[in-house]
């Protein structure tokens, strides 16, 4: 079923969805997924346009500050719920599989804020997020990152003499023999691009806008 | 009256409710959006400076109250610390209203400041915690610093390798040699620009390191501070509890520093006024903080002066000089976007400390660009002499000519703050044998001092 083929009704119930995710309204956004379902409309278009859309707009609202962090971390504990409902008739192997981010805080550094930024813009995206919290070191990274599957390690430094823990997840991934299984992120206050470069990174964001829009260019 | 043992505290770190720290993250939020209404809480753009006492006043009595409400959270045990209002107000008032800092000639009093008040405001400057090149370049510039007659201590930074080709890293040996070293040439340089008994401070990363730089010869003092932090926000680690257990065993005054995060779970300035309060008085319940830093931070712009931040860190101070007689560090406008040898430094760091002070609080967090990254010297005596200078001749001010003065120097920079100039390092800005700014730069200090004295600002000399 494509989205262009849907009658008015339907798209409207598509959008009921969408407006009810951006405004956090948990009871309207599960009634909308349910109704969705009971319509007999495809979840899987639903996803992509209700979810993807209201992922778009959350993301423009927080860039523009009229949202807060407060409101990605409910935004995306809403898509999850909301995802489950859309989800349960869809069999296993036609569900877009989501692409798995492991992030955290290097080892010394006990900075969260940048990171949780990312981290929830992250997952109010549509990917699968295991946050590791902060002043981890290289070797618990990996093997979370190993654990879950993960297609990227996302690495935050807001210090300088924390920087060279980003470069030594790379080292370690390299020595393991790894460093092809996995993308690398860095960022960070005093990190530069010119420094994810230096280190080998794959990627880098100066914001958690830019963050997000690499690891859509990376991974999608 | 009585403070709570911080043995207790640690006690209740390991015996309160667990919680998850995301559930904890959305409880600040929800309660803070509840007390931004029930106070009746409103941020208005056009009044970067609160000159309403009563809605100070409100700010403070909702952080009051979100504290004893939230507690703090301790990321170690994954528990809430909580104490009741009976412990809370015990606490507030059996913090000392003045402590003594540095030695000798160079001695001075950090008391309880009044809104508009007369009372020295204290200023630490330096380049605080900033990247330098070498031992003889960090030197030089802190000597300069030292020399700088506006400041009473300074802030000390980091050298970002060991004989200048072993990396200095977080949580390593090489952290604890390094913060040792550099708390060495500090002292070595405040005696060198003749002020020996000066106050001194750094703050490395983790608490071994910390720790190691205190030294009655050549390091930290007991005289200086010991600085504890807040982890924003509403909580700690047993690694800030580390610098607490070390300060009261070593007999060290304990500063706290505390940022409520706007756009962060605070999520308005309302939200971060109150989240600023809140965290100030989990500096002195949990942390035994006797002075502390009252702060706001942005999420997204990278400076400690924006309109917003002015706003809610200056209630918040506002609020606390008002209902307590704690001492209370201030340092907005410690951190511009703009780099060094730039206008828009100047007007950032006046706007904040201007502010700073006149709410009622010293200014002793150092000050340098937001973000210097790996860049080494980015930072001269002549931004922190500033610093000094501003805080000193805001002494006494009416916020009614604290209002005008920010107004005008917001309208000079606001624009900007998204995408600052980045300024100059000290190579490029001083000469390096006399320690003197270089001409360019010295006029532009001086038509920016000139400024400022014409719009209200009253300096010294």
């Amino acid at each position: 079923m494509e989205y262009s083929k849907l009658t008015d009704k339907e798209k409207a119930l598509l959008d009921s969805l969408r407006d009810a995710i951006v405004v956090i309204d948990t009871e309207a956004a599960k009634e909308a997924a349910q109704k969705i379902i009971d319509a007999q409309i495809d979840p899987r278009v639903a996803l992509k346009h209700s979810i993807a859309e209201a992922a778009e707009l959350v993301g423009a609202k927080f860039d523009c500050g009229e949202l807060f962090l407060p409101h990605l971390v409910m935004v995306g504990d809403l898509m999850e719920e909301v995802g489950t409902i859309l989800e349960k008739d869809i069999p296993p192997d036609q569900i877009q599989k989501k692409k798995v981010i492991v992030i955290a805080t290097v080892q010394g550094d006990m900075h969260s804020i940048g990171k949780n930024i990312v981290s929830t813009m992250l997952r109010s995206s549509g990917f699968i997020i295991h946050d590791m919290g902060v002043d981890v070191p290289s070797t618990a990274i990996i093997q979370k990152a190993k654990e879950v599957k993960a297609e990227m390690i996302a690495l935050s430094s807001l210090l300088t003499t924390t920087m060279p823990y980003q470069k030594e997840v790379i080292d370690d991934l390299v020595s393991m023999r790894l460093r092809d299984q996995f993308k690398v992120m860095v960022g960070g206050g005093p990190v530069t691009r010119q420094y994810a470069e230096s280190i080998g990174a794959d990627g880098y964001g100066k914001d958690a806008i830019e963050a997000l829009e690499e690891a859509k260019r990376l991974l999608l | 009256m009585t403070r709570l043992s911080f043995w207790e505290i640690l006690k209740r770190s390991k015996e309160g409710p667990m919680v998850e720290e995301k559930d904890f993250d959305l409880l600040i939020f929800k309660k803070t959006q509840e007390l931004q209404k029930k106070y009746g809480i409103k941020y208005e753009p056009d009044k970067p400076v609160d000159m309403d006492g009563d809605l100070a006043d409100r700010v403070y009595q909702a952080g009051f109250e979100l504290f004893l409400d939230l507690g703090t959270y301790c990321t170690t045990t994954k528990r809430i610390i909580k104490v009741t209002a009976e412990e809370l107000r015990s606490e507030i008032d059996s913090c000392p209203v003045e402590v003594i800092l540095g030695q000798g000639t160079d001695r001075v009093k950090m008391t309880h400041r009044e809104v508009e008040g007369n009372q020295e405001a204290i200023v630490i400057a330096g380049i605080q915690t900033a990247p330098f090149s070498d031992e003889e370049m960090m030197f030089k510039i802190y000597k300069g610093c030292a020399m700088g007659g506006s400041v009473d201590g300074i802030w000390g930074g980091i050298l970002l390798k060991i004989d200048g080709q072993y990396d200095v890293v977080a949580g390593a040996p090489s952290e604890i040699y390094q913060y040792k070293k550099t708390a060495e040439i500090l002292r070595k340089a405040v005696a060198a620009a003749g002020r020996p008994g000066m106050i001194t401070i750094n703050n490395a990363p983790t608490s071994p390191a910390t720790v190691a730089m205190f030294d009655e010869t050549l390091g930290l003092r007991r005289s200086d501070y010991m600085e504890v932090t807040g982890m924003s926000e509403m909580k700690v680690a047993y690694d800030d509890l580390n610098r607490t257990a070390f300060a009261l065993a070593h007999g060290v005054t304990i500063h706290g520093t505390h940022s409520s995060v706007i756009g962060g779970f605070s999520a308005t300035p309302e939200g971060a006024a109150i989240v600023s309060v809140a965290g100030s008085l989990q500096l002195i319940a949990v942390q035994k903080a006797e002075s502390f830093r009252c702060g706001a931070v942005e999420s997204r712009v990278k400076s400690r002066a924006t309109r917003r931040n002015l706003w809610a860190a200056g209630t918040a101070i506002q609020g606390i000089s008002r209902n307590t007689r704690l001492i209370v560090d201030g340092s907005m406008g410690d951190h511009p976007g703009a780099g060094p040898g730039t206008k828009q430094y100047l007007y950032e760091s006046a706007t904040g400390h201007v502010i700073s002070t006149v709410m009622g609080a010293h200014s002793t967090e150092g000050t340098r660009k937001f973000v210097v990254g790996n860049v080494c010297n980015f930072g001269t005596p002549l931004e922190s002499n500033w610093m000094g200078e501003v805080c000193k001749g805001a002494v006494g001010m009416t916020r009614e000519t604290a209002s005008h003065l920010v107004k005008y120097l917001l309208a000079k920079y606001e624009a900007h703050l998204t995408n600052p100039p980045e300024g100059e390092t000290f190579e490029e800005l001083f000469d390096q044998e006399t320690l003197k700014p270089l001409p360019h730069y010295q006029d532009l200090y001086e038509e920016v001092k000139e400024e400022l004295r014409s719009q209200g600002l009253k300096f010294s000399s």
